[in-house]
């Protein structure tokens, strides 16, 4: 094929890209599969704003998110941005209107999201996110439900391996708050946990010799508490205040219902995961599946941001990049396929043609008409060019031409239930 | 059997040592990195696979899952910023970046320079570092030689990585400032830290052990 690029000076932006045919019903297929799941545990999706003032969506949580936003001013010289996540927006919406419905709130989104960051694996500056948000329940069952749900919405969208990372930021807060270290040592720290760096963490306990030695066994052993359900019984041994305890017994909790959920083998966990350390406020976790280095779904407690905007409220929620999925699951070997049209028909000067089409249709069968004229030959051409098992036309009132691979046959127009065989699912 | 581990190794300067400690601590590695010509290779005991890469590309393999871990000096981690976990630090590949210039270069601190043209293989710690003393510093991007920089008037100052200084030397320069004390370290990526727990837990531990013994 020649590759006559006559339209070089068209290009687009960065950070923006095209979805061609078979990538859009992918998108919509993964869209509906979510839809279906999230509607059966009862979550109603919300259609929100993609631009909103900029102070409204940079709040003093995630700074990171605040620099990657997309800032533009309205005619009145207001700063706008484009949403980062649905996350914010939702608390907007959930803290400024939604605050006195019967809570829990189930509440669920997909669309766009723009932030300025290097596009990585499958994620440009525009990309598309699906989450849920529970919002109004605090405590273990809620938690659970949101990882449970991740795993279900997962599988729903026909991930075959993948593993949902669970950790729980009260344990390291408590860490932080038991060892006391000046404010540069602490952020050392975190800046090490957040490497899982254990020669950094061992050079800290060097600088900081009036650590006593359970704290020094607690900084070294973190990094090893990364696993299956069984991590959560060895940093038992490492809790040094009561804040580290609860971490871990809200863990332990939300692990036996995940059991309950038949949920655990696809879930591990880890203590030492202090992302989003300012935002979080109990439970985290991150979903990565074989073959992508990046996590495709993250999420976690954030019992204080709905707040910001209205009474506090607790919540607990995820979001997905579904152009990651699409890009995990094409690593793992699942295709999608495209949903073909079954019918190529000559249409030309032949009203009773239309008609048979707008049955056929009724039917469920995707037809295409040709507009050009095309002789029977060309017909069947064009069909396998575009990849239609079969091309139809008419020579009279009673009888349907039909060529499919197998060559031609002749069909009774009103012949319905060959053509109802057509059907390909 | 398992799939092994894939880990990328540094062509060049760390390889040796790299090799070195992975046989240690247990693992079946390539001889001789068969030559430098096969640029993936299996470990006879199927624990590990070797993709060869540049050292400055290690950091790329890792973050992307293309590696499920590598070994890469902390130079190139830190300039490469890429989001990788750093669980060992191993003992070789030490050298220092440090900002030089021209021994009959006029004793001026840094931040009082105007706008230094400053060549180096290091952008972003070169500009960060200048960027942090106020100094609008001018890059001059290489990929090799930094050293003839100055001599030949493209540049007043140099970031460079030194082993022992003679290169420096024996080109009239002087080491002004360190900007950072570099060793090899074990990268891995997030995915695979997770996805692969055992096998990296397995090959951090080895290696730590290795790194004790040395």
């Amino acid at each position: 094929m020649t590759d006559r690029n006559r339209f070089t000076d068209r290009p687009l932006p960065e950070g923006v890209r095209d979805l061609l045919f078979a990538d859009t019903a992918a998108f919509r297929a993964m869209t509906a599969a979510l839809q279906a799941t999230w509607s059966a545990w009862g979550y109603r999706e919300i259609s929100l704003p993609t631009f909103e003032y900029a102070d409204t969506l940079a709040t003093d949580v995630g700074a990171t998110v605040d620099a990657e936003m997309y800032r533009f001013f309205d005619r009145h010289g207001r700063t706008l941005a484009l949403r980062p996540d649905m996350t914010i927006p939702t608390a907007r919406v959930v803290g400024t209107r939604l605050y006195d419905q019967p809570m829990p709130l189930r509440v669920a989104y997909v669309g766009s999201v723009f932030r300025y960051e290097p596009p990585r694996a499958g994620r440009q500056h525009e990309f598309t996110q699906a989450g849920v948000e529970l919002i109004g329940a605090a405590g273990a069952l809620a938690d659970a439900e949101s990882v449970a749900l991740a795993v279900a919405a997962l599988q729903a969208v026909g991930l075959p391996e993948f593993s949902i990372t669970v950790g729980h930021i009260g344990f390291f807060r408590g860490l932080l708050a038991a060892l006391n270290l000046p404010e540069r040592a602490a952020h050392q720290l975190r800046v090490a946990v957040d490497r899982k760096a254990e020669a950094e963490l061992a050079r800290l306990l060097v600088e900081n010799p009036s650590l006593p030695p359970l704290a020094r066994n607690a900084v070294l052993t973190l990094p090893r508490l990364t696993g299956d359900g069984r991590i959560l019984a060895e940093a038992e041994a490492i809790c040094l205040n009561t804040t580290m305890m609860r971490a871990l017994s809200d863990l332990r909790a939300v692990a036996e219902l995940l059991t309950a959920y038949g949920v655990a083998e696809h879930v591990t966990y880890d203590l030492a995961e202090v992302r989003d350390l300012d935002y979080y406020t109990g439970i985290t976790f991150e979903g990565f599946a074989p073959g992508l280095g990046f996590n495709l779904i993250s999420g976690g407690r954030y019992d204080e941001l709905i707040g910001h905007f209205g009474p506090p409220l607790a919540a607990v929620g995820w979001a997905l990049t579904l152009d990651r999925v699409l890009l995990a699951r094409e690593l793992q070997g699942v295709v999608y396929a495209e949903p073909r049209v079954d019918v190529l028909l000559a249409a030309q000067n032949c009203a009773r043609c239309l008609a048979w089409a707008a049955r056929a249709r009724n039917l469920g069968l995707k037809v295409e008409t040709d507009p050009l004229g095309l002789t029977p030959e060309a017909l069947w051409q064009a069909a396998q060019a575009r990849g239609i098992p079969r091309a139809v036309y008419h020579t009279d009132a009673h009888l349907l031409h039909v060529q499919d691979r197998s060559g031609t046959h002749t069909l009774a127009a009103d012949d319905w239930q060959e053509v109802a065989s057509w059907l390909n699912r | 059997m398992a799939e092994p581990l894939t880990l990328a190794l540094p062509k060049g300067r760390l390889m040796e040592d790299a090799l070195g400690f992975l046989a240690r601590a247990g693992y079946a590695t390539p001889v001789n990195g068969d030559g430098g010509r096969k640029l993936i290779l299996d470990g006879a005991d199927g624990r590990l696979r070797f993709v060869m890469v540049k050292p400055a590309d290690v950091p790329i393999f890792v973050e992307y899952g293309a590696a499920d871990v590598g070994i890469a000096g902390l130079d190139v981690v830190r300039e490469a910023e890429r989001d990788v976990y750093e669980p060992l630090r191993l003992p070789f590949g030490y050298c220092r970046l440090v900002v030089a210039g021209r021994r009959d270069r006029p004793d001026l601190p840094l931040r009082l320079e105007r706008s230094p043209r400053v060549a180096t293989k290091f952008p972003r710690l070169t500009e960060a570092f200048f960027r942090k003393r106020g100094v609008a510093a001018e890059l001059i991007v290489m990929a090799g030689s930094v050293e003839l920089a100055p001599l030949v008037g493209l540049a007043d100052l140099i970031v460079d990585l030194v082993q022992t200084g003679a290169t420096l030397r024996e080109n009239g320069l002087v080491e002004l400032r360190t900007i950072l004390e570099s060793q090899a370290l074990l990268i891995a990526n997030r995915a695979s830290y997770r996805l692969r727990a055992g096998d990296v837990r397995a090959l951090i531990d080895g290696l730590a052990n290795a790194a004790r013994e040395a």
